[in-house]
């Protein structure tokens, strides 16, 4: 009787991985097995199974001593980094602001405001790529830019090597701020009242309130909007897409690693078009070294306090 | 229950693979032989349909469907499907390196002894899609050609001939732009534009044809040459004439600009000679025109062929139909169902229907025409020339800095 009890237990022990056995399995199919078959990819040329071989690291030192491909790769690879600050700073910054002033109880229309900013986020983004490319271009707009008194905005943003990046990312940042914001208004809203009370008799004033009390608070949530930020844009592809193509106009200066890896390993250059598929992973495969090193750091300081 | 696990897990594996054997292709359907061809002219279905029914006719017994793909993706699709065998039996080949390295990897049948092929095509017709060795790899099939557009209503109210040397262009550009219009519609947003169709479009005339640009690419002229830095300064010339903020103005701006008459004239190539049909304006052509004292050259670009799978199951079918392109009544049939703007290579005089097609064909008579410049054997310098180009119409370079940076890479 105990003994068979016994193996009844044992069994229902496992029981759990069954639930999760059809997850698990597309999860490795499709997302652990390409990742992994990439980083092998990185180490053979040419592009078809037939004809591949391996080359060791030689993508790798191909990437970095070919000057014209090592140039292409550095001048993407701090666009990058620059792209990502920007995100870090408009996006999160102005997502924390939105977020206090949506969680003022005072505050009349909240719902409306909330649903503004959250909007763009439901767009796709080649739309708002396109409009804002629009928007962006003197030919079109220059005239009314003219006639409302402005005419510093007519400028050709997106064609300049100066603007043009800074652009397309303070447009990613508009779309996406509705995401932080969300979530930094979730976070906000759990901070219990009995605490902001207590500080507020103790005469603690807004600024005081929100750097001492709400801020330390939703700590928790600041590092993963960092991490996710970090991942998504170091991973960006579709915004440039969108409003520069592939090859990163003008002269490069918005060539992000995700760019340079679709021209490089999935497209090739134009115009002949011959993608190099082992150098492609090898770019992917730097990219996944360095958000694995970006995102640990960042996860230990901000979610340890736990 | 354990049975039930089991059944689950083997049904989710099935239904994983199930895409992987829907792929089989119906080759026979009764008699007929279904043939597939690959294309990267997503614009053309209507088109090569026609053509493809025509052919039909003639061989009532293989029927040919026309599946293109993407243009930027041709490339990298075509070879995927031949790399994994099921590439399509006939398809669209690339002229020069992009051609070449399809038929070194052994996917393009050779040729070479389709019959009428070297009757009916010139040597220079069939340079493009020939290797070094002089294996012919596919069937010459469309050109396009790049001169200006310009706007024939604004040209007669402002009372403007047609320029016949560069200079009398760039003086045509100030008045018009003195009158208050925007002379040209080309913009640098997307960068292979400006290069493909404006200084390749007007390369031919600074440094000559076919036989110059040769001895620049075995080095024997240098190309920091004063030709070929007056081309760069011909560029930097035309840059204020552009809409102001042309460095963000797109290829699709330009059209826009020329189609709504924004702007007068548009540096384009042929293909997008269909676009204006309906336009509320008249418009014409002319040729780029050469500096004074050099003979006005036209850019012709050997741009389409057609091939076949050497893995092909039907290659008898496959060659019949490259053979009928070869023949005077399929070269006919072929050109009359081509877009407009894509010029028969064959020798065989074609009448073709759209006026403006032969307004540009007739652009060619008695001048000299070559291929772009750097597609026959330098295709590295593409990108570093479209590169310069741009800076050079920024104003970040000079004419002379943009051509030495050139003459460095070699």
């Amino acid at each position: 009787m105990s003994k068979t009890k016994h193996t009844l237990q044992k069994k229902q022990q496992w029981r759990w991985f069954l639930y999760l056995m059809p997850a698990l399995l597309f999860y490795v199919l499709f997302m652990a097995y390409p990742m992994l078959d990439s980083l092998r990819l990185s180490l053979y040329t040419g592009n078809s199974p037939h004809t591949r071989s391996f080359v060791g690291l030689g993508n790798f030192s191909k990437l970095f001593s070919d000057p014209t491909i090592s140039e292409r790769y550095w001048g993407a690879f701090f666009n990058t980094w620059y792209f990502f600050l920007i995100h870090l700073i408009f996006q999160n910054a102005l997502g924390i602001i939105f977020a206090v002033i949506l969680t003022n109880e005072t505050m009349k229309g909240r719902q409306l405001y909330q649903t503004i900013i959250f909007i763009p986020t439901t767009f796709a983004v080649l739309v708002t790529g396109y409009l804002w490319k629009l928007i962006l271009n003197p030919v079109w707009s220059g005239d009314f830019f003219v006639s409302i008194g402005l005419p510093f905005l007519k400028h050709p943003w997106l064609g300049d090597t100066k603007t043009a990046l800074t652009c397309v990312a303070l447009v990613s940042c508009w779309q996406w701020m509705g995401i932080p914001t969300m979530m930094f208004v979730a976070a906000l809203r759990n901070i219990s009242e009995e605490v902001l009370e207590a500080a507020r008799m103790e005469g603690a004033g807004f600024f005081r309130l929100f750097f001492s009390i709400k801020l330390p608070l939703i700590k928790p949530v600041v590092g993963i909007i960092a991490v996710l930020t970090f991942v998504n844009n170091f991973n960006a592809f579709d915004i440039v897409f969108a409003m520069e193509n592939v090859n990163g106009a003008p002269g490069y200066s918005t060539d992000l690693i995700g760019t340079l890896f679709y021209r490089y390993g999935i497209a090739g250059q134009h115009p002949i078009g011959i993608p190099d598929a082992g150098l492609g992973a090898a770019i992917a495969t730097i990219t996944f070294l360095v958000l694995l090193v970006g995102v640990i750091p960042t996860l230990k300081r901000t979610q340890g306090g736990q | 229950m354990k049975k039930l696990y089991c059944f689950i897990v083997v049904l989710l594996l099935l239904s994983l693979a199930m895409p992987l054997s829907s792929q089989g292709t119906k080759d026979m359907a009764g008699d007929t032989v279904m043939l597939t061809m690959g294309s990267w002219r997503t614009d053309d279905v209507e088109q090569m349909n026609r053509l493809l029914a025509a052919y039909k006719k003639v061989a009532p017994n293989v029927s040919i469907k026309f599946q293109p793909t993407n243009p930027p993706d041709y490339n990298a699709t075509l070879r995927l499907q031949l790399d994994s065998k099921t590439g399509p039996d006939l398809m669209y080949a690339r002229s020069y390196a992009a051609g070449q390295e399809l038929f070194n990897a052994g996917y393009f049948a050779d040729c070479s002894d389709i019959p009428g092929l070297k009757e009916n095509f010139s040597a220079s017709n069939r340079a493009p899609w020939q290797t070094s060795d002089g294996k012919q790899f596919a069937i010459p099939f469309a050109a396009v050609s790049h001169a200006v557009y310009y706007n024939k209503d604004i040209f007669k109210k402002e009372g403007i001939a047609i320029p016949q040397t560069w200079e009398e262009f760039l003086a045509l550009n100030a008045k018009l732009k003195k009158a208050g219009y925007t002379p040209l519609a080309n913009g640098l947003a997307d960068e292979w534009d400006i290069f493909e169709t404006f200084f390749l479009g007007l390369l031919p005339n600074f440094i000559g044809g076919a036989e110059q640009r040769v001895k620049y690419e075995r080095g024997e002229l240098k190309m920091n040459d004063a030709a070929f830095v007056a081309a760069y300064q011909a560029m930097a010339d035309v840059a204020k004439y552009c809409p102001s903020g042309f460095e963000a103005v797109t290829y699709n701006d330009s059209q826009v600009l020329f189609n709504t008459q924004k702007a007068v004239m548009f540096v384009d190539g042929s293909w997008t000679a269909g676009v204006y049909d309906g336009a509320t304006f008249d418009w014409g052509l002319f040729a780029i025109p050469a500096p004074k004292g050099n003979k006005t050259a036209i850019c012709f670009h050997p741009d389409m062929a057609i091939t076949m799978n050497k893995a092909t199951a039907h290659p008898a079918e496959a060659k019949a139909f490259l053979a009928w392109l070869c023949t005077e009544e399929g070269a006919t049939t072929a050109s009359q169902n081509l877009p407009s703007g894509y010029f028969p290579m064959i020798k065989f005089p074609i009448k073709l229907e759209n006026p403006h097609a032969n307004e540009f064909l007739a652009l060619n008579a008695g001048k000299q025409t070559d291929a772009r410049f750097v597609w026959p054997a330098l295709m590295d310098l593409y990108s570093p020339m479209d590169q310069a180009v741009i800076r050079v119409m920024k104003g970040d370079l000079t004419a002379k800095q943009a051509a030495d940076s050139i003459q460095k890479l070699r």
